[in-house]
């Protein structure tokens, strides 16, 4: 027999207000419905309504983990529609804030994944860890989340000798405590047990669902925006693709520690290449009539943004696909014939973004499936019922 | 192969059903008519290799829609352009084809009231469940009128 269970859209194993629908049948998962919306806000409209430096603040704000990625596909297509052309120190700082905020992320994502599958101290270790690059982004930009360091032409701040300095000194940190969690990732026999053959998603299933970034990565379709369309200073670098075969979490956490190992050796060229000059060149108001396709590799993937303007100072139109939407229907593939225990994990594996909340409450009735939508407030009066039928019991007394 | 050589093989192969612009490098706008759209974009998969699609864009032109599917090779982007009139949108599914376009086909369906001939899966994505039928957000003519805020128990 075969029961409905519904998981979020608010609920702690999932950190983000979506609502999973899993079919099962004991503690196999037979079929999965995810239904988004709950964190819509509406931001391409409003973008219609902005100016194209103002629409800078707005398309950070889009997630607060990869705050930067959205800003970045946005302001070199806009910079691509008024043709400008920004001078190389200015690229090669933005893009050292790209790869820095990869490495936070992933960070962040190996502490999740760490967690999720109940191993607390790696969860502590990387967390801690993270820690030393987000000091760096504070120095560099002044913020730890919404850098707001780019802007139309360039960037808005400049890096001087000691920071740059301290740049090579955390990264040297943090590429020794990496390789040791990549030495713990694929080698601790119980988190190796936990996480190696769940949620498999077949290369020919990637190919199909168009998955993106790292998920994509670890089935072996090692497609990376970085290199195949380099944009900006990633023709100049030297770094390699990183891809598992395994198909399963065991890959997607090999895949994110090797490519933060690849973002180090960047990190470093970047650092010691930066070349004189300006940061940033003076860029009109309006764009002329016309369109471009931004890409640009977010940590969870492709990002893209699609911009048209009209000439006006606002764009006409403002696409913006973020990664965790074109890894959806992968993840119903994988969640499919997999066990209720690994869902967490499974959903997590993907990396989506966090975010807020909803106020109801779904029961499903073990008897006959019936589902049944009540208030907080229904809840309250019937736990109140509850109580006052409950026989009452006198307080113990001390026998002494 | 250079973008020269790779608009010369689409010519070839599709025909005058293609109208080819190159922007710039590696970026390939197609103009297509709204009926070839399975059979080109069934051809380029078959031949050209392109089954990966980033996302559809969709864009309200005033009396037309223009719908753009942006896909990409690891040396290409094809970016599919076709225009829908807006008394009469209706646009077929490629779904069948491309089984990830799924949620991008959601989406402008309630978005921009777009009609999606075949969609094996045609709920809403974003909107919930109780919004408006007939009101789609992204349409140019479509303006949001914030409700008034009711304080329950509050002032009245």
């Amino acid at each position: 027999m075969s029961f409905q269970i519904p998981i979020g859209p608010q609920h702690p194993a999932l950190k983000e207000p979506i609502s999973l629908r899993m079919t099962v049948e004991g503690e196999v998962i037979t079929g999965a419905d995810i239904r988004l919306g709950y964190n819509h806000r509406g931001i391409e409209k409003l973008a219609e309504d902005k100016s194209f430096l103002q629409n800078i603040y707005l398309v950070e704000r889009i997630c607060g983990i990869c705050s930067h990625s959205h800003a970045t596909c946005f302001v070199q297509g806009v910079e691509r529609l008024m043709e400008l052309d920004p001078p190389k120190r200015g690229m090669y700082i933005r893009y050292l804030v790209s790869e820095l905020e990869r490495v936070h992320s992933h960070l962040l994502w190996l502490g999740v994944a760490g967690h999720e599958a109940g191993f607390d101290s790696f969860f502590m270790y990387t967390w801690r860890d993270r820690e030393i690059v987000m000091d760096l982004l504070e120095m560099i930009s002044g913020n730890r989340v919404h850098y707001a360091i780019n802007t139309i032409g360039g960037v808005r701040r400049d890096l001087d000798e000691g920071q740059k300095a301290r740049i090579l000194e955390g990264v040297a940190t943090l590429k020794k405590r990496s390789e040791y969690y990549f030495h713990i990732g694929a080698n601790e026999p119980s988190f190796v047990a936990r996480i190696a053959g769940v949620g498999m998603l077949t290369k020919q299933q990637v190919i199909d669902l168009c998955a993106v970034g790292p998920t994509a990565r670890a089935s072996g379709w090692d497609r990376d925006v970085r290199k195949e369309d380099p944009y900006a200073v990633y023709d100049e670098l030297d770094f390699e693709v990183a891809t598992a075969d395994s198909c399963d979490v065991l890959g997607r956490v090999v895949v994110r520690v090797k490519e933060l190992l690849e973002s180090y050796k960047m990190i470093e060229q970047m650092v010691r290449r930066l070349p004189d000059g300006g940061i940033v060149v003076k860029a009109p108001r309006k764009a002329k009539p016309g369109e471009t396709v931004s890409r640009y590799e977010a940590p969870r993937g492709e990002n893209i943004h699609y911009i048209k303007a009209n000439g006006s100072d606002r764009p006409e139109r403002l696409k913006v696909r973020a990664p965790t939407l074109g890894n959806y229907p992968a993840t119903v593939a994988m969640l499919k014939n997999g066990f209720i225990a690994d869902i967490p994990l499974i959903f997590a594996a993907i990396d989506p973004c966090i975010c807020c909340a909803e106020r109801a409450v779904t029961l499903v009735s073990a008897r006959s499936g019936e589902e049944s939508i009540v208030r907080m407030s229904d809840l309250r009066r019937l736990a109140l019922a509850r109580s006052s039928n409950a026989p009452v019991k006198g307080n113990a007394v001390w026998p002494f | 192969m250079t973008d020269v050589e790779l608009i010369e093989r689409l010519k070839a192969d599709l025909g005058d059903r293609v109208e080819i612009a190159n922007p710039a490098r590696r970026r390939l706008f197609l103009k297509i008519a709204p009926r070839d759209l399975v059979a080109v974009t069934t051809r380029l998969r078959d031949a050209f290799g392109v089954v990966f699609l980033s996302t559809i864009s969709g864009v309200d032109n005033g009396v037309s829609f223009e719908i753009i599917y942006h896909f990409s090779t690891p040396e290409h982007d094809y970016n599919l352009r076709t225009e829908i009139p807006k008394d009469d949108p209706r646009i077929d599914s490629i779904t069948p084809v491309i089984p990830g376009a799924i949620l991008y086909e959601r989406e402008i369906q309630e978005m921009f009231g777009i009609v999606v001939d075949g969609i094996p899966d045609g709920r809403r994505l974003n909107l919930p469940d109780d919004w408006p039928d007939g009101q789609y957000p992204l349409r140019k003519d479509w303006k949001h009128v914030r409700p008034v805020e009711v304080i329950p128990g509050g002032k009245s």
